[in-house]
């Protein structure tokens, strides 16, 4: 790798409805990261943002009208969109250069302000075909959790596990839109809104402006003396047409594949101490980490059972509460770093994780039944 | 700074109003030709940078999903990179860093928009928010003709001047565009014709205005490495600029315009640039306007600011001028918006590698290709050069 | 390019409701009472007009609200004459930027209180740098609308 990057600071807001405009949000967010990074507006040489044109609230061509609210008024500047996790590995690539020694990276999304996820999701559907049979992210999910449950005999208690865990997980995580205690029972029974997903297995619509600062190796030192090294990164995308695909065969194995490498991760579940996953459907987070390589094919059930993704377990997933928790849609991605990040500062608060974090994992997904995947290896 | 990088092949579909295919059919078109222009395979590719205009415009949200396939990118790495209408010079600059970072050798960038499938004016009115400026901006000529008039009022240019430059424009871009096999709009026109016209938002008229276009472009960025060893005549990126300003229309001056001044001299910066008219030997312009078109080359540094007028009518910026802009046809001939910015570069990268056919500038070796975008609010530039 | 198959005809309608927040809640209450606020950025001395947060420029946040003048200079204008699906303003129309009095940013709205109906008539009244006044509705709903346009003064 030519050049090494780091993040030095990172802010977000709460996932609940605010009541700021969706302009002076963005605006105070960019003021926060830039006041805990120590710079100003003219210390950052270039910004990559993160949105999405249906979810901005009806406003096109979203880097329009944000643009001076990321700090961006005659800066060079661009745009990634629909996974915020891009803009991450955008704005490393523009250091990695050497062009630029300084980036932000910021994603904006008020879910609150938005149509119905479902609304959104389904304009990735084709108009000919899909769009009219209803395909959407969750019918989709769907799909995959039948799927999965029939092939490898996973139960829907051992899904359900998840959400119970990850919304215990975000009572510590003030930002958290969702959270509380709550039983298997609680989640199998809440409303079925498309079987065999139930309304708690899927996650909130949520607000989340999520923004990190980036620098140069050499510039590092001058900013702080805990830097987290972004130390590899990868994506892969899969077939449009859901019924081309192996939906419990996807392509997160390869986006994770890229990202090890480059990180020099041999042994997952022994090189990395903790990961943030995106899991918008709660029997996601076991299928991801069976591709991350945290558990054998086919074992999520075993391992949710076991305790081991538990905040204070083996391999601690989503201590945040992840995205059952906090669905800022295009955020999420880069929300899952920023948590990474303090984890491995130990500035997690409450949801700290008892172990030593030296490495952590970001997951970031999104499309039909995770058709796009990235990965983002982080460490100290 | 970073590792060189330079374009090995280019692709374009046949612009124009394309309801022979799908808009899958239409992106794949473009990806054969790139493929086809290099003897590579999707196998090559290390990773693929798509982008077009907002969802609204087909009505088909985060298209890199419906399109994965059409652009070979299954099992990829992929970036989704879009600027509103610098959206094409903005995929470029992506796929230049991920190969300069090193992070990749092979990249393979797509721009596309099938504008005849929805309706573009309505589209862009959603740029706006609905607080202030959406029941204002009538479009985009709305936009360009109140730019245009400041422009003019600043310089005390005579209005028939303008006029009469702004029509040359018209003239010399359509006949400009019977030699691109490429172009959309092929149609003989005279200074007559432009300035009789039909008004759309005075004083720009319809021969001053782009079409609305269906169309794609794939282009392939390369290593160091991969330019030696494909051995591939490349087109060098020399410079890479891009600024914007703020949202409220009203809150920037427009004509001495520091997102367009500033782009270009960050760009020319990077290539070593010092006197554009004299070193460049072709610009690709984004030139959705006539009037606009000029006050382009006065913010790149082509002549003076007010100047551009006079150097028009003397014929500087035809294709046997001193500096051949849009020799292509241009925006004006062809407008598939997501994909018009990527055009620009791939012209100047057929330009720069004597690859150009009909429209070839001789000798040319060091060009510029430019996209802008949001509410007069984005640029772009790329320069592309025969040598490293 | 020639034959063309078939194709299907769609429409997508999406609702949203959109938060104005505090500084441009303030600035359309003050609408509403006929008011047009401004307000200064405390590094720069700029004003803004509509409002702000914050300094686009300086990135820190404004400081003094001030009600602007109602009078401005006309910077630019468009007649508009063409129709699209969506249009939110019914043509003719005539888009102008404004410099209201005191402030140092234009300001986007209508030019109107002139006979639209005959664009080379209208070419002859309307002049870059004439001096125009806000003509507010009877009906305000803290709206932008709550100005109908700006006339010649």
């Amino acid at each position: 790798m030519a050049k090494r990057v780091a993040m030095i600071a990172v802010a977000q807001n709460a996932g609940t409805e605010s009541k700021d405009n969706f302009y002076d949000q963005a605006y105070r967010v960019t003021k926060e990261v830039l006041d805990k990074a120590g710079m100003t507006r003219d210390d950052i040489q270039t910004i990559v943002s993160a949105s999405s044109d249906v979810f901005h609230g009806g406003i096109s061509c979203a880097n329009s009208y944000y643009w001076e609210t990321t700090g961006a008024f005659l800066k060079n500047a661009s745009r990634q969109d629909g996974e915020s996790l891009f803009a991450l590995f955008y704005g490393a690539m523009r250091i990695m250069t050497g062009h630029y020694d300084t980036a932000l990276v910021i994603s904006l999304c008020k879910g609150s302000e938005n149509p119905p996820l479902d609304t959104c999701t389904l304009m990735y559907s084709d108009p000919f075909y899909f769009r009219n049979v209803g395909l959407t992210e969750t019918l989709a999910a769907a799909l995959q959790m039948r799927l999965y449950m029939e092939k490898y005999r996973i139960s829907e208690e051992q899904c359900a596990k998840v959400a119970v865990k990850n919304l215990r997980n975000a009572l510590g995580n003030p930002y958290a839109h969702k959270k509380g205690r709550f039983t298997v029972e609680d989640v199998i029974n809440s409303e079925r809104i498309a079987d065999p997903l139930t309304e708690m297995q899927c996650a909130p619509k949520s607000e989340g402006m999520v923004a990190t600062i980036l620098v140069s190796e050499e510039k590092a030192k001058k900013y702080t003396n805990k830097p987290v090294w972004i130390k590899g990164f990868g994506s892969s995308i899969d077939s449009y047409g859901i019924g081309d695909r192996e939906l419990l065969n996807g392509q997160l194995r390869q986006a994770a594949k890229r990202a090890y490498k480059m990180a020099g991760i041999k042994n997952p579940l022994e090189d990395i101490d903790m990961a943030e996953v995106t899991e918008p459907y709660a029997f996601q987070e076991l299928l991801w980490c069976e591709d991350l390589g945290f558990c054998r094919k086919g074992q999520g059930g075993k391992m949710i059972d076991s305790g081991m993704t538990e905040k204070n377990g083996e391999m601690p997933v989503n201590p945040s509460g992840g995205v059952l928790a906090n669905n800022p849609y295009v955020s999420r991605g880069l929300q899952r770093a920023v948590e990474a990040f303090l984890q491995i500062r130990g500035e997690a608060g409450e949801r700290q994780v008892e172990k030593k974090v030296k490495t952590a994992l970001a997951h970031g997904v999104h499309g039909f039944a995770g058709q796009c995947h990235a990965v983002a290896i982080l460490g100290r | 700074m970073g590792r060189p990088v330079a374009i090995i092949g280019v692709g374009q579909t046949y612009h124009g109003r394309r309801m022979d295919v799908s808009y899958p059919e239409l992106v794949r078109e473009a990806v054969m030709a790139v493929f086809k222009d290099t003897g590579l395979t999707p196998d090559d590719i290390d990773g693929v940078v798509s982008g077009t205009m907002p969802s609204m415009m087909e009505g088909i949200a985060l298209t890199h999903f419906y399109f994965a396939d059409a652009m070979q990118a299954v099992g990829k790495p992929i970036m989704k990179t879009e600027t509103c209408g610098s959206t094409g010079v903005s995929i470029a600059q992506t796929a230049y860093y991920w190969v300069s970072s090193g992070a990749a050798d092979l990249v393979l960038a797509v721009g596309h928009e099938k504008m005849n499938e929805g309706n573009s004016q309505a589209t862009m009115t959603t740029v706006a928010e609905p607080f202030y400026q959406r029941y204002f901006i009538s479009g985009a000529p709305g936009v360009f003709s109140m730019q245009s008039q400041m422009w003019t009022a600043r310089y005390g240019i005579p209005e028939e001047k303008t006029r009469d430059a702004a029509a040359f424009i018209s003239v010399t871009h359509h006949d400009d565009a019977f030699d691109n096999p490429y172009a959309h709009i092929k149609l003989k026109v005279s200074m007559e014709d432009v300035k009789n016209s039909r008004i759309i938002t005075y004083p720009v008229r319809l021969l001053d205005v782009c079409p609305n276009s269906d169309g794609a472009c794939a282009v392939i960025f390369a290593s160091e490495k991969m330019v030696k060893k494909l051995k591939k005549k490349p087109a060098w990126v020399r410079g890479v600029g891009y600024r914007g300003e703020e949202y409220f229309f009203g809150d920037s001056d427009k004509v001495v315009w520091e997102a367009a001044i500033q782009a270009a001299q960050q760009a020319y910066d990077q290539a070593g640039i010092r006197n554009p008219r004299k070193e460049l030997d072709v610009a690709e312009v984004y030139n959705p306007f006539t009037f606009q078109e000029m006050l382009f080359y006065e913010c790149f540094g082509f002549c003076e600011l007010g100047e551009s007028p006079d150097l028009v009518l003397k014929g500087t910026f035809t294709r046997k001028g001193e500096l051949p802009c849009d020799p292509s046809g241009g925006t004006l001939c062809t407008n598939p918006i997501g994909a018009t910015g990527l055009i620009r570069v791939a012209e100047a990268a057929l330009q720069v590698t004597g690859k150009a056919g009909a429209h070839q500038i001789p000798g040319a070796k060091l060009a510029l290709a430019h996209a802008m975008g949001g509410v007069d609010q984005f640029n772009g530039i790329m320069i592309l050069g025969s040598e490293l | 390019m020639t034959k063309e198959f078939r194709t299907v005809k769609t429409e997508i309608r999406l609702p949203y409701e959109l938060a104005y927040g505090e500084t441009w809640t303030r600035f359309f209450d003050g609408m509403q009472e006929k008011k047009i606020y401004g307000n200064t950025c405390p590094k720069c001395n700029r004003v803004l007009v509509p409002a702000r947060a914050f300094c686009p420029r300086c990135f820190v946040d404004m400081d003094k609200w001030v009600e602007v003048s109602q009078e401005g200079t006309l910077i630019a204008w468009s007649y508009t004459n063409y129709k699209y699906y969506g249009m939110p303003t019914e043509p003719p129309f005539i888009g102008a930027l404004i410099r209201l009095d005191g402030t140092d940013v234009n300001f986007l709205h209508l030019l109107g209180g002139i006979d639209l109906s005959n664009f080379e008539e209208v070419r002859k009244i309307v002049k870059n740098g004439m001096k125009l006044k806000a003509v507010w509705s009877d009906d305000r709903k803290a709206h932008i609308m709550d100005i109908k346009y700006f006339k010649p003064v």
